[in-house]
Order: structure tokens, then C-alpha cells, then sequence
């Protein structure tokens, strides 16, 4: 009796070991057809081979369809390519010949990696859900970690948990919102797994690096409806070369009152450095803009970096500029030695460019600009 | 074999799915009743060296009892991690395989449920059929495969990115190369544009600025943030940097010139408005690039001769559109013709008021800015309006007022209804200002002095809260008196935040709770003299010693050790709410560790970008 339990058990061993043997070839047929050198796709496991499978397959889907976008449409008809129903984008390019598609193939790629590089970010398409469907190969340089890792993952898994909240409410995108293909923009922290020289390193002692994300919806139609957001996300740097006359430098405590200021400051908008201590920021601006502020100082105060979009700053004497802002929260490093366990206090260093002249310079609307201020 | 596959460690699962063993087995095929057998071999050798820590807490409380129930109590705590993995393995498989069904055209028809190998191979053949379609002009040995053909990569960056690229050399700003995406946004053509003067482009007042970004001087003075102290440094670069570095760097904002008409440029309108201001319309560029120079044999160069053995010095970046979604009136905010909108200082002092007011009440803004709101207030309004100041310094929610009247220039009285909502720091949680939106309701019938009569009796009754200074005519007492109403509700707040202020209603930073701390950064919202001084007199000290501290952050930024990971610490409440008070007890960390945490990672943001760019390997594409 127990020799035909023993005999079962082998049969159904072997029978099992047989299953895994075929499951792993077609594994392996599988991701031989992917888009991958071949020393990257032997080191795939099966989740991943799946995963970059149904990223393959989603962005052709995406790709192929018809858009329906009238921006689109437009401007395919404009750079003189016509899109006809249920033809690729690029499809449309019979006639030519393969060299001729080989040549234009390498100024596209030249272009577009040069695009990438000064962009000094990458792309990401995600799905409604977070999916990250595609994202640009250069995705190493910025997060350490490549492209097939991360790839099919959902963005959820590798993002701070406090902006999970503000990711789900870019994502969420009326149909209205998506044939208009609507504008995104936001600022997240996503794990990045670099070491501070720039070499990868492994999750495990990943930090957090703050991306700005900017892009829009797409949607595809046909064979079923798809949208994504398309996004570039680029790590916001903190050094500039700053020649510009139209720029300056202010350093805030953290609740946006001025600390110091550079002299350009006193230049472009009239204020000395003295009148300016211990004023808020929000004193300054336009009424209509304290939203943008606030955002702005939120961003600060959570994500340690932020990009403020345009507002306008008021002149002393009359008038106001738009501005834009770039800023980061940064400990003033001051030497403790006598107190080492001091806490580094923080504070808010921030690069204003001017992008306008002074417009309505007659027009008083703040109390700051009168001539003479009103103390309070 | 299945003993071996169920490792019992969590932290390897890339070992499991490389050795391409099914762990189902594992736990599914045999019966319970084997598994502690088959086991106890097992448990008594690892139990020294396993790192679970389920298994340590039960290890503990194992001690006192029993060795039977030990055992037994062992067992589990082995068993239920271990299937908890392989049932998330699992699961995470089966879900990506109905992803994949779900996806591949050739598996939805099926009524029923298709098994994971099919599945497979219908993806297969799914791939093999995509591949075919593309062409084999992209799967081209010499081409690095990649998911994307370079075209669809392209059209993706365009559709995400309203930008174009842009090469200019810097001595005449020529544009040397432009790509086509710039058709979308300025509507002028590659063509048109290549070869120009990029100054023709670019309006008159930003010419100034362009021209000093693009000037690459053997020695230019450089004006670099450090990054470690936020102090501007002036640096005199090297003669001819390498390779790009952050001096070579360049990020600015300029106007450029676009058409209202694809393909045509206004010029064709200039002979009658050649004496009239340029009215052409401009759309703002951020341009964010490096210097690079470029070997001029690769370029158009037109008969430049001298040019032709140096090297030329160019400025290659993208320009992108500005979001304009970035800047949104505030939703609580909607202006119409007959709206103006005003700010006030927590005691009812006007400290904004927009100029469309001056519509409405007949003042310019400057005549109003510092006075008390409560001077226009009509008596009658006096006591409502009052009461709403208390509550919206109080509230988060816009208060909305009653119809009350408002005293013009011209003595006359308009009637107004607003809505309020106060202002209140992110960071600090106090009260900075109150916003209000102001509509004009269509007037009554005008006062009559007997009205007025009528209201001084109700002034008479009011005394009762608001104090009057005896001394001084009824008219101007009024007056004086009206203004202190609004310092007096100030001052309240004032108190009140005094009296609760305390660590917990600090706002939290991205480092921690120890923040508040900090001697530096004043609680107090108050503006006497003496806090601005002290804000001013330790800023200026932090200047001093980050100025000297700025040779040596380079020294102490390579002497840092790695970085420090970030605790993850949930966060209730949504941040995008100004309401920070649910924030409980953050990281755990010192903030010197974690403030030092965001330091480096700003520093490798700066180092890594531009350090190891060398452009020499990419063609230039023109």
C-alpha cells in the first residue's frame, strides 16, 4: 500500500517538476520577445517579465489608437501628417523607404536624448491607477534605480506617504479633463536610490528626492478607452548661476518672513534689506495670489522644495512684477560646537526670477509701497 | 525539495521566483499533519539564527512555558509567515496574469477563466504579432531596443512637455539649431527661425537679460548659490571649464515672440504699424540648459572664416511653456465688475486694497491703505460687523456678512456685502491677515439725516461693550473710537495666542517636531520692535558665520557620512488642507540628522546634474 502512495507521489512530483519546466520556457519565450538587451533579460524574474510584458503591450495600445484630440489632430495636420482612422501615428510613413525611416529614426533619437538630457528629467506614463506604464531609460540617473525595475510597478509603492493623497488627485481625471489633455503640475517624493556621488544604490537605504512633475492627459480611444498622464519629472537643483540682473536671492524663516535678501532684491523691487526683516512674504504679494503662496509654503513645509508658479510681487512705490519662485528649506549651517546637540534651526532659501517689467507702476494697492510705511 | 523552497526568511523572495520552484507545494499538497514532523529538525536548527521577529516575541514568551506547547507554538509562528508570503506571491501572480489576460486581445473572448500557462502563451504570440507589425527598421541591431521607437518616445515628450530645444551660439545669439516642436508653441516655423538672431525673438525689455546669460567671458563672474549655506559666493570661474559643471549652468525666464497665425509672422502688418508700439504678442519661456561649446566644423557656419578653427561657444537648452494652471485666482475669490477684493491687518487696518475699489467707494487705494476699516462702517453696521471680525479670526470657513453700508469719499454710503475668510500661516498657525471679497448690492433709498439721528441712539445703547472717549465730539469720537474696535478684537487674538501657544500647535517640517525649538524662528507674529530685532540681530549673525562657513561646507560636505533614511511616519489628514493640528508625533529622528538628510540630497541633486554630462558622445543634430 505504500509503495503505490510512494509511486503516486513520485508521479505527481514529476508531473509538477514537468509543469515549472514548461511554465519556464514559455517564461523565457516571453521575454525574449521584449524590448530588452539580452543580459537584461536574463535576469528577470517572473513577476517582472509579466510586468514589463503588460507595459509593452499598454503603450502600444496607447500609441496605436486614435486620440480623438483635437490639439493633436491639429497639429499632426499642421507638420503635414495626416491621421487616418486606425493607422499608428507613425504609420503613416509608407511610401518612404527604410533608409529614409532609418535617418529619421537617428535624428529622433538624437534629438529626443538631448531633449531628455537638458530636461534633466525623465518621462513617465501612468495610468489612472499609478501605474508607472513607461518610463524613459534615463529613470536610473535620477532615481538609481533602471528602468526594468521599476517599470508595470505602481507609483504608490515608491512614493512618500503624505503625497499619496495629492498623486491620487492629479490622477483623477474627468473626461472633460482629458480631451482638453489638462495640464499637471505638482511636486512629489519619490525614493531614489543614489548615493550622494551619483552611483545607485539599493532600496534599502533609499532617501527621498523631490520631483517636479509636469505634463498632460492622453487618451486613447479605440480598441478601448485608455488615459494616462504623461509627465516629465525633474529633481529641482538648488545651485544656479545667477547672472541675471532679474533674479534674486531671499532667505526666509519658516513662516515666510524675510531673514535677508540680496541687494538685486532693493534693485528690481525697491525695498531695502532692513525695511524687509521680519515681513511676511505674503505682505508683498497681490491679494489674488495668496493661494499660489500658500501652496507654495505648504510645498515647503512637507516636501522641503518647492516651485511657486507666477504671482505678482509688489513694487514699493507703485506697481508689481510677476515672479516666479524656486525654492528649498535648508538648515543655516552655524557652527555649535558649544552646544552639540543644538538643533539646526531652518530656513527657507529662495531664488525669485522677475519675468515681467513693473506693470500699472502708478498703481498703489498695498501699504508696503506707500512712501510712508505704516508701522505697525 | 520543499523544506528547501520554503526558506522562511521574507526578505529574499527574487531567491524563491530564480529558482523557479512552485512554493505552493509546499504548504497545499502534503497534510498538516506532516509539516510539524517533517519540521522540528528544521525548527530546532534555525531557531538560533532566525531573524523573524514574530518568531522572537513568541521566543520569549516560549521560555515559560511547556516544551510540548513549545513546540507546537513554534510550528505556528513558522507556518503563518511563510504562508503568508507564498499566499502574496501567489496572489500578486495571479493578478498580474489577469492583468496580462485582460490586456492581450486573443484571451477576452473566453467565457471562462483561462489558466495561467495559456495566458503565457497567448502573450507569446500577442508580442510576436506586435513585433511584426512595427517594422524591422527599429528592431535594428545598431539601435538599442527599447520599448518605445524613438518616434513614439519623441511624441510623448512633446505631448508632455510644450517645449522645444534650442541652440544658440552665444556671441550673436544665432539660433543654430531650433526643433520642430517650437511650430507649437510660437507658430513660427523650424525654418523661419533657424539662422535668425534669437534677439529679434525676444522682447525688447528681456534682451538685457538673455544677452548676460549668454555671455561665456574668458573669466565671468559667477554668481553661484552654495547649496550648503544659501549664501550667495561670487567665483571666478576657470578659463574654459571641461566638461559642464553647475557654473556652466544656465535657468532663466525670457519673453518670446509669437504668432497669432500659424506660419505667417506679423511682420506683414508692420508698414501701418511701424510708428505704433510693437503689439506683438509674447508667451514667457523657463530656459534651462548648459554652455557648452561646440566644434564649428559641425556648424552652418556662413562665412565666418575666423571662426572656422576655434571653437564656438553656444547655449544649448529647453525652453518650456509655463504652466499657466500654476497661477490660479483662489477659488473662495470670484471677481466681478462690481467686486473689489481688500486686506486687512488682523485689527481692521486696510493693508491691500485693489484698484477697481476705487470704483465702488471712491478712494484711490492709497488714501484708505492704513486706515480702520471701522471708520467707514456705518453706525448701524457697527456692532454685526464687529462680531463677524471675531468669528472669522476664529474660524477656517469665510464668514459672510450681512448687507451693511459703506462710507464713500463723497460722504455718501454704498451698500456692500462681503464675504471674509482670515489668512492664516501655514507654518506659525496664527491669524496673518483677513481677506475680503466685496460686492456692491444695488442701493436703498438714500440716508436722510434723521437716520443718521436715529443711529447715534443706538450708538447710545451700545455703549454698554464698546467704550467711548468722553472727551471729544460725537463726530470725531466716532471715529477714534470705531478704530479701536478693531484693536481691541485684535488684541483678543493676540492673547489668545499667547496663552495657548505652546510646541504641539506648531506646524510640522519635513525633519520633525523638534523644530519649534528653534530659538530662530519667533513664534510670535507680533511685530514689536524688539522680536524684529532680535529676527534681524541672529539673522545677521547666521550671515556672518555662514559666510565663513562657506569655505569650509565643501570640506564638511565630503567628510558627511552617508545619507540617513527618512523614517516613513503617516501622516493623518491631508496636507493640502491648511489645517496642520492633526499632525501627530513625527520622525523620530534628531532633525540634525534628518535636516542634514535633505542637505546631502540637495547636494547630490546639484553634483549629479552636469557633473559626468559630457555631450561629446551625442551628435549634434544639425
Amino acid at each position: 500500500m505504500t509503495a503505490n502512495k510512494e509511486k503516486r507521489r513520485v508521479i505527481s512530483r514529476d508531473a509538477a517538476r514537468r509543469r515549472r519546466q514548461v511554465e519556464s520556457e514559455v517564461f523565457v519565450d516571453l521575454s525574449r520577445l521584449l524590448p530588452f538587451q539580452q543580459s537584461v533579460q536574463d535576469h528577470l524574474d517572473k513577476p517582472s517579465v509579466i510586468r514589463l510584458t503588460l507595459s509593452y503591450i499598454r503603450m502600444h495600445t496607447l500609441l496605436k489608437g486614435k486620440t480623438g484630440i483635437k490639439v493633436e489632430a491639429s497639429h499632426a495636420v499642421k507638420c503635414g501628417q495626416v491621421m487616418e482612422s486606425g493607422q499608428e501615428w507613425r504609420g503613416c510613413d509608407r511610401g518612404r523607404d527604410d533608409e529614409e525611416k532609418k535617418t529619421d529614426n537617428v535624428e529622433a533619437s538624437e534629438e529626443t536624448n538631448m531633449f531628455l538630457r537638458i530636461l534633466e528629467g525623465f518621462l513617465m506614463v501612468l495610468s489612472t491607477e499609478g501605474d508607472m506604464i513607461y518610463l524613459s531609460d534615463n529613470v536610473s540617473k535620477y532615481m538609481g534605480l533602471t528602468q526594468t525595475e521599476l517599470m508595470g510597478h505602481n507609483i504608490f509603492e515608491y512614493t512618500h506617504p503624505c503625497d499619496h493623497e495629492e498623486i491620487r488627485n492629479n490622477l483623477r481625471l474627468t473626461a472633460e479633463e482629458v480631451w482638453c489633455g489638462a495640464k499637471r503640475d505638482f511636486i512629489m517624493r519619490i525614493k531614489g536610490a543614489l548615493t550622494h556621488r551619483g552611483r545607485s544604490s539599493n532600496l534599502k537605504s533609499a532617501t527621498w528626492k523631490v520631483l517636479h512633475c509636469q505634463g498632460r492627459a492622453k487618451v486613447c480611444v479605440a480598441p478601448s478607452s485608455v488615459s494616462c498622464l504623461l509627465l516629465t519629472c525633474q529633481p529641482l537643483p538648488l545651485s544656479h548661476t545667477l547672472l541675471s540682473t532679474h533674479t534674486f536671492t531671499s532667505q526666509h524663516s519658516m513662516d515666510m518672513r524675510f531673514t535677508y535678501c540680496d541687494q538685486r532684491m532693493t534693485l528690481l523691487l525697491g525695498y531695502s534689506t532692513e525695511e524687509l526683516l521680519g515681513r511676511s512674504i505674503y505682505d508683498l504679494c497681490h491679494i489674488l495670489d495668496t493661494n499660489c503662496l500658500t501652496k507654495n509654503h505648504l510645498n515647503l513645509c512637507f516636501k522641503s522644495q518647492s516651485v511657486s508658479g507666477q504671482y505678482r510681487m509688489l513694487v514699493r512705490g507703485g506697481g508689481y512684477v510677476w515672479v516666479e519662485s524656486h525654492s528649498a528649506v535648508i538648515p543655516s549651517v552655524r557652527p555649535s560646537k558649544s552646544r552639540p546637540g543644538a538643533h539646526q534651526p531652518l530656513c527657507i532659501l529662495c531664488v525669485t526670477y522677475v519675468l515681467s517689467g513693473v506693470e500699472e507702476p502708478s498703481l498703489q494697492l498695498s501699504l508696503d509701497q506707500a512712501v510712508h510705511r505704516y508701522l505697525r | 525539495m520543499s523544506a528547501g523552497g520554503s526558506d522562511g526568511t521574507a526578505d529574499r523572495p527574487a531567491d524563491l521566483a530564480a529558482e523557479g520552484e512552485c512554493p505552493e507545494q509546499a504548504g497545499s499538497s502534503l497534510p498538516a499533519v506532516e509539516v510539524p514532523r517533517k519540521r522540528k529538525g528544521d525548527v530546532e536548527e534555525r531557531s538560533g539564527t532566525h531573524g523573524q521577529h514574530s518568531v522572537d516575541f513568541q521566543k520569549d514568551d516560549d521560555r515559560s512555558r511547556s516544551e510540548g506547547e513549545d513546540q507546537q507554538v513554534k510550528m505556528k509562528c513558522f507556518r503563518e509567515p511563510h504562508r503568508q508570503i507564498e499566499k502574496r506571491r501567489r496572489d500578486k501572480m495571479n493578478t498580474l496574469i489577469d492583468e496580462l489576460a485582460a490586456m492581450i486581445p486573443a484571451c477576452q473572448p473566453m467565457a471562462r477563466k483561462l489558466d495561467k500557462l495559456t495566458v503565457l502563451r497567448k502573450a507569446v504570440q500577442h508580442l510576436k504579432a506586435l513585433k511584426a507589425g512595427t517594422g524591422s527598421a527599429f528592431t535594428d541591431t545598431t539601435f538599442k531596443p527599447s520599448i518605445l521607437s524613438h518616434d513614439d518616445l519623441k511624441h510623448l515628450l512633446l505631448r508632455a512637455v510644450d517645449g522645444f530645444l534650442l541652440v544658440v551660439s552665444c556671441d550673436r545669439a544665432k539660433i543654430l539649431f531650433i526643433s520642430e516642436s517650437v511650430s507649437k508653441i510660437l507658430n513660427l516655423s523650424r525654418l523661419e527661425l533657424t539662422g535668425q538672431s534669437l534677439f529679434d525673438f525676444i522682447h525688447p525689455k528681456d534682451i538685457n537679460k538673455v544677452k548676460e546669460q549668454l555671455s561665456s567671458s574668458e573669466y565671468p563672474r559667477q554668481c553661484l548659490i552654495d547649496a550648503a549655506t544659501g549664501v550667495q559666493v561670487q567665483v571666478d570661474a576657470p578659463a574654459r571649464p571641461p566638461l559642464l559643471s553647475t557654473g556652466a549652468r544656465r535657468s532663466f525666464f525670457c519673453r518670446l515672440k509669437h504668432s497669432r497665425v500659424a506660419g505667417k509672422q506679423d511682420k506683414h502688418f508692420l508698414p501701418c504699424t511701424s510708428k505704433k508700439k510693437d503689439t506683438s504678442r509674447y508667451c514667457t519661456l523657463h530656459c534651462t540648459g548648459y554652455m557648452r561649446s561646440c566644434p564649428s566644423s559641425q556648424l552652418d557656419s556662413e562665412g565666418d572664416s575666423e571662426m572656422e578653427s576655434s571653437d564656438l561657444s553656444c547655449l544649448v537648452t529647453v525652453c518650456r511653456l509655463l504652466t499657466p494652471m500654476s497661477h490660479q485666482p483662489p477659488k473662495e475669490l470670484t471677481i466681478r465688475p462690481s467686486e473689489f477684493v481688500t486686506r486687512w491687518a488682523i485689527d481692521g487696518k486696510f493693508t491691500f486694497v485693489e484698484q477697481q475699489a476705487t470704483t465702488v467707494i471712491g478712494y484711490l487705494p492709497q488714501e484708505v491703505l492704513g486706515t480702520s476699516c471701522y471708520e467707514y462702517f456705518h453706525q448701524d453696521d457697527l456692532l454685526h460687523l464687529a462680531d463677524k471680525h471675531r468669528q472669522v479670526l476664529r474660524s477656517k470657513e469665510k464668514i459672510e456678512t450681512r448687507c451693511y453700508k459703506f462710507k464713500t469719499k463723497y460722504g455718501s454710503y454704498v451698500s456692500l456685502q462681503s464675504q471674509w475668510f482670515s489668512f492664516t500661516n501655514p507654518w506659525t498657525k496664527e491669524v496673518e491677515f483677513i481677506v475680503s471679497s466685496n460686492q456692491v448690492i444695488s442701493r436703498g433709498p438714500g440716508h436722510t439725516k434723521d437716520e443718521e439721528a436715529g443711529n447715534s441712539k443706538a450708538l447710545q445703547e451700545d455703549t454698554k461693550q464698546i467704550p467711548i472717549i468722553p472727551s471729544l465730539s460725537s463726530g470725531l469720537g466716532t471715529m477714534i473710537y470705531a478704530g479701536s474696535i478693531g484693536t481691541q478684537i485684535a488684541n483678543e487674538l493676540m492673547d489668545s495666542y499667547r496663552m495657548n501657544s505652546s510646541p504641539s500647535s506648531r506646524a510640522c517640517s519635513p525633519f520633525g517636531p523638534t523644530q519649534e525649538k528653534c530659538p530662530q524662528v519667533s513664534p510670535q507674529t507680533s511685530t514689536s520692535a524688539s522680536s524684529r530685532e532680535e529676527a534681524s540681530g541672529s539673522s545677521s549673525q547666521s550671515q556672518c558665520d555662514s559666510r565663513t562657513a562657506a569655505g569650509t561646507s565643501s570640506a564638511t560636505s565630503e567628510s558627511l557620512a552617508a545619507v540617513s533614511r527618512i523614517n516613513i511616519n503617516p501622516i493623518q489628514g491631508e496636507p493640502s488642507q491648511l489645517d496642520l493640528d492633526l499632525v501627530p508625533g513625527l520622525s523620530s529622528f534628531s532633525s540634525d540628522e534628518a535636516a542634514m538628510a535633505v542637505i546631502m540630497s540637495l547636494l547630490e541633486t546639484d553634483v549629479n546634474m552636469g557633473q559626468s554630462e559630457d555631450f561629446e558622445d551625442l551628435h549634434w543634430p544639425f
